[in-house]
């Protein structure tokens, strides 16, 4: 139990520095509880990217309508962040556990994100980034 | 559109060897205009198996799209060999004698066009042969033979309209009064079955039930919320998905069914992510939600659920961050 708690918080902090370093990522943090000092299922990252990271198609179409898409761009939100390893493997319900811990994480941010990314970390160091929308949402038009 | 949806009978899927079958196009049309069911077409030409890109009727169905269509009482299944076995059998004499002069006069049709055929194609042979004066005496003998039986079968095929208030039963008059084996029309093998439905169908039978993979609540999940569903073979996932019909969409995910506390490997989720994306899809992953906890499923979604239809499933649609 105890290395284990020791190695998400090696994967956590692996993670934490290639946001930091690699990809430029701002005013990152960790998070290992909820608001009401719930543990979270596993500890997750915060962190401001030097860009918007995405946007959604349909809004997409409607900025480029209005020529705001690069002001958009510009401005990047908050994105949450779930470390993981390569070898492991995740259940839906536990996907499912997290987004519905999300929830209550902070009072402060308006609503509840309906994506995070998938940081997959490979024995190499690699890191790969995946979004995962909670529920049907469309691709984007890339 | 909503009137002929809801007037119309339920559809007859017919099971042969654990396929689900559509052999009416009319049923194929409304299925897609009105349940979003394209699925596949996996009729060929005999002459030419192997083309299979424009196929045609009939049109197979998924196991899960026959039943989530028969569970929203648009269509029922029927098992076609026992059906068939059933109806032969139990036919009484008027439906029967009704049967066996259809499958008469099929095989008096055949005889007819081909002595026809026989005919046209007789006086351009013998113009080619014309200079071989032997032959020709040959030729016309022939020629009137055929002529001479074609009247025959002509005659027996007017006389033999199927006659379904004649309800003495077979008398040996025809077989005296035709002794020529030509008349009788030849032995068809029936190249459909369609005859043995005019008695109009089996509707209160109860429907054959369906084998469904454990995919089957994530079908249903997407066929609820409008989606069109092929199958996944070709981005290696269960479902293609499409936002509407696939003749003018493409599509939008594609879709694999995981238990809910089935073990998902990361590099399934990598891999399919990066596919997905490179084909302009989202890798969509879903399940049935099941256990005590059902946080995150909603009242409503909650009391379909007591209704029947469909299960309770969540999703998560996966893409590449492009970092």
């Amino acid at each position: 139990m105890m290395a284990d708690q020791v190695r998400i918080n090696e994967l956590v902090t692996a993670v934490y520095e290639n946001l930091e370093n690699q990809h430029d990522w701002t005013n990152l943090e960790t998070h290992s509880q909820s608001a009401n000092n719930a543990a979270l299922p596993r500890p997750m990252i915060t962190g401001l990217p030097p860009r918007r990271l995405y946007l959604h198609p349909d809004d997409q179409i409607e900025m480029l309508k209005t020529h705001s898409i690069n002001e958009i761009e510009e401005t990047p939100i908050m994105e949450w962040v779930l470390p993981t390893h390569l070898n492991e493997k995740l259940t839906l319900k536990e996907f499912a556990a997290v987004f519905d811990s999300l929830d209550s994480l902070q009072p402060s941010t308006p609503a509840r994100p309906k994506r995070m990314l998938l940081a997959t970390i490979h024995d190499d160091s690699t890191v790969v980034y995946y979004f995962i929308h909670d529920g049907i949402v469309k691709p984007r038009q890339n | 559109m909503a009137t002929t949806a809801t007037s119309r009978p339920p559809v007859r899927i017919s099971k042969v060897a654990n396929r689900y079958l559509l052999f009416d196009i009319d049923d194929v049309i409304y299925l897609r205009r009105n349940h979003n069911i394209g699925s596949v077409y996996i009729g060929l030409i005999p002459q030419n198996p192997q083309q299979n890109v424009f196929n045609g009727l009939p049109v197979e169905l998924m196991p899960e799209e026959a039943q989530v269509l028969v569970k929203k009482k648009a269509a029922y299944v029927v098992d076609d060999a026992v059906f068939h076995l059933c109806r032969l059998t139990s036919l009484d004499y008027l439906s029967r004698r009704a049967y066996e002069q259809s499958l008469q006069a099929e095989g008096r049709q055949a005889q007819l066009m081909s002595l026809e055929y026989k005919l046209q194609n007789t006086p351009d042979e013998f113009r080619n042969k014309q200079k071989k004066t032997k032959t020709k005496l040959q030729q016309t003998s022939s020629e009137a033979n055929v002529a001479g039986s074609l009247a025959t079968v002509r005659a027996a095929h007017r006389e033999e309209e199927p006659n379904l208030f004649d309800a003495s039963p077979p008398t040996s008059r025809r077989q005296s009064q035709a002794p020529k084996e030509s008349s009788k029309g030849w032995p068809v093998t029936p190249t459909t079955s369609g005859i043995l439905l005019t008695p109009p169908p089996e509707l209160d039978t109860p429907s054959v039930p369906v084998d469904t993979p454990p995919s089957y609540p994530l079908f249903a999940h997407l066929q609820h919320k409008g989606y069109f569903t092929m199958p996944g073979i070709r981005f290696g996932c269960d479902y293609n998905v499409y936002p509407g019909d696939p003749l003018r969409f493409h599509s939008h995910f594609q879709a694999t069914s995981y238990g809910w506390e089935e073990q998902i490997n990361l590099i399934d989720i990598v891999a399919c992510g990066r596919l997905g994306t490179n084909v302009k899809k989202s890798y969509l992953i879903g399940g049935e939600v099941s256990g005590v906890s059902k946080a995150g499923v909603s009242e409503k979604e909650q009391k379909e659920v007591e209704e029947g239809v469909p299960p309770p499933v969540r999703c998560f649609s996966i893409e590449w961050a492009v970092m």
